[in-house]
């Protein structure tokens, strides 16, 4: 038996890359564009709730450790406090007030250790960052062989602002 | 006359290699990119710490406050009053109550009567920012209502 051969040519379609290439590029240049680097940003919560002071629960809760931050005229730190303890003025002040913290946290005899609550009290004109140090010291601390976070205290609040005289 | 039939002569490159390097980088373009923090104004040098980590949830209701400097092409401050940012227009920092009780007017419209209750005002202040100038920040969104806050700081990497 003679089979026939099929005259009609074999047709093999080419797909088309012109378009494709064109929305590639569209969208290499729109992610280009929109490229924005940012480091990664982190945050910490305060507790600040409306009307504090007037709280109902019959538990009897320990008072709040006082944080105090003094500033220069400048803004720049003239001195941390802890409970009327000073704690000093240089760049291990935030590391010495974290030791202090932990230690608080950490005591077994204490036995409101979850209920810890820390008060930050800052000068008016003290620059924000030192605050966020302040803030951090009293969170907790990065474990320096594992580098996860070991946390203190979850409540820390802001007090009043202390407006300048005047 | 009798023509030679010659192939054609146009060489086709090979579009392979260059496909497969522009699906790279759009991969990479795309991981990168962070739609998230589209509310991060760059004009606010924000204070960094070591325990400063992004949450591990993301947040659905969120205010962002931008509150810094104008400061010059240096990163000099030419203004020493604080403002909060929000695109093109600045405010004084005391002078921005008015707003957040229209926002807390538009959270209550979008989820509800007492829905900005559960929205977190989240802080991006400069690092020189006077602290009394956040507490009454705090205070100001406090009077309009709203409960919760957080303080963002960049992530300090050693």
């Amino acid at each position: 038996m003679k089979i026939r051969e099929s005259r009609v040519a074999a047709t093999k379609i080419e797909a088309q890359m012109a378009p494709m290439i064109d929305v590639v590029f569209q969208l290499l240049i729109f992610f280009m564009l929109t490229l924005k680097i940012i480091p990664v940003e982190g945050d910490f919560n305060i507790n600040m709730p409306i009307g504090q002071q007037a709280t109902e629960s019959p538990d009897i809760t320990p008072p709040p450790i006082k944080v105090r931050l003094i500033a220069n005229e400048d803004g720049s730190l003239a001195g941390v406090q802890m409970n009327q303890r000073q704690l000093g003025n240089d760049s291990l002040a935030f590391d010495r007030l974290n030791a202090e913290i932990g230690n608080l946290v950490g005591r077994r005899d204490n036995p409101f250790a979850d209920e810890l609550e820390v008060e930050i009290d800052a000068d008016y004109n003290l620059h924000y960052r030192f605050v966020i140090s302040a803030v951090s010291a009293c969170a907790g601390c990065v474990a320096p062989e594992s580098g996860r976070v070991v946390r203190c205290v979850d409540l820390v609040k802001l007090g009043p602002p202390r407006r300048p005289a005047g | 006359m009798r023509y030679k039939k010659h192939e054609s002569s146009v060489i086709e490159p090979d579009m392979t290699p260059m496909i497969d390097i522009v699906f790279q980088l759009i991969a990479f373009f795309m991981m990168v990119t962070n739609f998230e923090q589209t509310q991060a104004d760059e004009r606010v040098k924000l204070p960094s710490d070591q325990l400063a980590r992004p949450p591990v949830v993301s947040r659905e209701k969120v205010l962002v406050i931008n509150v810094g400097f104008v400061r010059d092409k240096e990163g000099e401050k030419t203004d020493p009053t604080a403002y909060v940012f929000e695109g093109d227009s600045k405010t004084p920092v005391l002078e921005y109550g008015p707003r957040l009780k229209e926002e807390k007017r538009v959270a209550e419209a979008l989820y509800g009567p007492g829905g900005h209750k559960d929205m977190i005002i989240e802080i991006r202040a400069d690092a020189e920012t006077p602290t009394g100038l956040v507490q009454e920040l705090i205070k100001l969104a406090q009077e309009a209502g709203f409960e919760k806050f957080s303080l963002r700081a960049k992530q300090l990497i050693r």
